[in-house]
């Protein structure tokens, strides 16, 4: 397994090396965000600059789970692999783990600096911390949605249909944050369309003839 | 066909994601129409004016030097604003000194941040400010104060003896704050200056008040806005305190003005939509002060509304700076809609004495058409849209548009504008809080309303059922798929289209259709295979 994971990680390894730039991006954004400007009088400031990230950050992981798919499927990788001891549900495990790990590159240097900033300058009070749990939560089961999208899109021998349906299901899904925000609600939703995307993946990853 | 293994579940995925991703771009589609047709509102279609004489001392009113009365105002701002969405709604809900906000005081101009919250871990209000304490030399020194507030009292440590409180219900603006336990039924009003915590009597289980909303009551306050002006009058000769006079008039006053302040009485709503009076003192009611009105929507609706029956709502107090004497109140409600506004003006018994709500003009130049019709056909483009977003409603899934009717009245109104699968803002729900006709005629004109989904979902399970016979999908597999399609409409047809067996069909040798080359049968005429005998031939090829 370890070895799958380690080969799925050379084979994206640009989306790795994205995922650590982006993540100091967002880091120095936010450290310039905190100490020029009055972050507790004007939220829509930091939703403002918030939204064009997420959007990117969405769209390159949904672009990594197209890619591993859609070169799978078209180079037939794991039709070669399947030939060695390795089954395919190992394949696809491996694939979501390399794929979770990009994500966590991005995140959890985020949510550290998060963390050091509140305690820097947030006034002791817990609520605050609850805010920032809600916010990074959603932010992660977003974009490991949009993931799993890319995923269940990129498993096509088509060009067309994994670039632009991923774009569009992603645009789509990314509103869901406008109509629900960060509450219970938007994490409950994205956690059964995350289920419901790695089962129809398993499903075609598995049912397709070698 | 024999069903694949986990089908259903497979089934089940595709379905729950086609669900979402087609009632997000619904959601979506609807949007842009209920927000063009109320930017196309005009603004005499949101305002309300009344003119509220009674409020003010006869003799003021009176004046033959009044130019002009007192008026109350009250107009919808934008009632499809972003603020009715999600993320706005969290932000704004969350933020310092909202309505659902624990942070009931933050003052972060300062460098030793003073604040006021609810912990909800220990049930205490903890309290930080900075004080001043004079030392032996007669200099000031600044001194962080901490300390934490429970029912029993007051501590600089936090304590268990204080007891906790429950979810409060608690009015900002108040010096002292006063606030009302869910749990323990009664009010507390906490002196922060003196460290002083007094309760109130405890309301008994039995008692009709179950107050939802403290002191300046408002919900969605950027829906909505009300101001009440002060007559505008000519420097009087006949009075001696003429400071008591608006003398430049149009002096708007909302909310917050401590200059218009009862000093004896905090409003308290309930809810049930009444608005009580309570003793700022003795922390009992002290009598009805009215009651939110209802404002008028396409189909009539109860004439009782309650706080979640609103989009938003105001209330605003009246008293004159002068002897800060309660005299009343005026209330301004919004509908759940956002397309009808009602305003009520209250005397200090709480007895209504004028309510207006918006209208539009008719042809004939009269005001007489609610609002909440004329929205939808009585401006330019709007019967278009209307048509467009009632289409929209039908697209979304039957059972679902059902489900909306049946709990048309059991969402609370704000939330119903960020609603994806149960429409409470549809023409089938508004028809299933219509208050006029008995349920089976109401019912009756839900389903017409619904027809056009109806229609749709029959002609789809039609398509899919052809289709499925085509392709050999057993009875029972496709009966399920025909009810779902039915019950889902265009949601099932797709899930279908995305789930239906890829395979290949060739010409059966019996009845000429297309059969199947995975079945032993043809699953139309159920003949086998015409497999040709293979018979040796009579010749041989020998060599030479």
């Amino acid at each position: 397994m370890l070895t799958l994971i380690r080969r799925e990680i050379r084979d994206n390894i640009v989306y790795f090396i994205a995922a650590v730039v982006f993540s100091a991006i967002l880091i120095a954004l936010l450290t310039a965000a905190t100490y020029n400007l009055d972050w507790i009088s004007d939220p829509a400031v930091y939703v403002g600059l918030s939204i064009p990230m997420l959007v990117i950050l969405v769209l390159g992981f949904s672009a990594m789970g197209v890619t591993q798919m859609y070169i799978d499927r078209n180079r037939k990788i794991s039709a070669f692999l399947s030939a060695l001891p390795v089954t395919r549900s190992w394949i696809l495990a491996a694939r979501i783990v390399a794929g979770l790990l990009a994500i966590l590159t991005v995140l959890v240097p985020l949510t550290i600096a998060v963390i050091v900033m509140g305690r820097l300058i947030a006034p002791p009070i817990p609520i605050f911390a609850g805010y920032i749990a809600d916010i990074l939560t959603t932010v992660f089961l977003m974009v490991f949605a949009c993931y799993c999208l890319g995923l269940l899109t990129g498993w096509t021998a088509n060009k067309i249909a994994p670039t632009f349906g991923a774009l569009g299901l992603n645009i789509v899904l990314v509103s869901l944050v406008f109509v629900k925000g960060f509450g219970p609600d938007i994490k409950f939703l994205l956690v059964l369309v995350i289920v419901a995307c790695l089962i129809r993946t398993w499903h075609k990853f598995m049912s397709t003839s070698l | 066909m024999r069903s694949r293994p986990k089908y259903p579940i497979q089934v089940l995925a595709a379905g729950f994601l086609v669900l979402v991703f087609l009632s997000l771009s619904l959601f979506w589609a609807r949007w842009v129409c209920k927000s063009i047709l109320v930017d196309n509102m005009p603004m005499d279609y949101r305002t309300v004016n009344i003119t509220a004489s009674e409020l003010f001392p006869a003799e003021i009113e009176s004046d033959p030097n009044v130019l002009r009365h007192s008026v109350v105002h009250a107009h919808i701002i934008h009632p499809e604003a972003p603020e009715a969405l999600g993320i706005a709604n969290y932000l704004s809900e969350k933020a310092l000194e909202r309505y659902h906000s624990r942070i009931y005081s933050f003052d972060h101009e300062n460098k030793e941040a003073v604040f006021v919250y609810f912990d909800g871990r220990t049930g205490q209000i903890n309290c930080r400010w900075a004080d001043f304490e004079k030392m032996p030399d007669g200099t000031l020194i600044r001194k962080k104060v901490l300390f934490y507030v429970g029912p029993e009292g007051v501590s600089e440590i936090p304590d268990k003896k204080l007891g906790r409180f429950n979810p409060v219900v608690i009015d900002f603006g108040s010096t002292p704050l006063i606030l009302y336990d869910i749990k323990l039924r009664r009010f507390f009003a906490i002196n922060f200056k003196d460290r002083i915590v007094t309760k109130g009597p405890q309301l008994s289980e039995d008692d009709p008040h179950w107050p939802v909303d403290i002191g300046i009551l408002s919900k969605n306050p950027g829906v909505l806005d009300i101001y009440w002006s002060s007559p505008d009058i000519k420097t009087s000769q006949n009075h001696k305190d003429k400071a008591l006079y608006s003398i430049a008039g149009n002096i708007l006053t909302r909310e917050r003005n401590s200059d218009y302040d009862s000093d004896q009485y905090v409003l308290v709503l309930d809810e049930s939509g009444r608005i009580d009076l309570l003793d700022r003192e003795t922390l009992e009611f002290a009598g009805p002060a009215g009651r939110l009105p209802a404002p008028e929507t396409f189909f009539p609706a109860d004439k009782r509304v309650t706080p979640d029956d609103l989009l938003a709502y105001r209330v605003l107090p009246m008293a004159l700076k002068e002897d800060h004497k309660y005299r009343g109140l005026i209330a301004a409600t919004v509908s759940r809609e956002g397309t009808a506004l009602a305003l009520s003006v209250f005397d200090k018994k709480g007895a209504c004495f004028e309510s207006e709500d918006t209208r539009a003009k008719n042809s004939i130049g009269n005001r007489n058409v609610p609002s909440s019709s004329a929205v939808f056909f009585g401006t330019p483009w709007s019967p278009a849209i209307t048509i467009g977003k009632f289409l929209l409603e039908n697209l979304h899934p039957p059972i679902l548009s059902m489900a909306s009717y049946f709990t048309a009245g059991s969402i609370e109104a704000a939330s119903g504008h960020r609603a994806m699968f149960l429409l409470p803002n549809s023409f089938i729900a508004m028809k299933g809080r219509d208050a006029r006709d008995n349920i089976a005629v109401r019912f009756m004109y839900a389903l017409l309303l619904m027809s056009p989904s109806i229609v749709l979902a029959i002609l789809l399970a039609i398509c899919l059922g052809k289709d499925a016979t085509i392709v050999g999908i057993p009875r029972k597999t496709r009966r399920w798929w025909l009810l779902g399609t039915i019950a889902f409409g265009l949601a099932g047809y797709i899930t279908y289209k995305l789930t239906r067996p890829k395979i290949t069909l060739v010409t059966c040798a019996n009845c000429g259709k297309p059969r199947r080359t995975d079945m032993d049968k043809c699953h139309r005429c159920g003949s086998k295979w015409d497999v040709p005998e293979l018979t040796p031939p009579a010749w041989r090829v020998l060599n030479g």
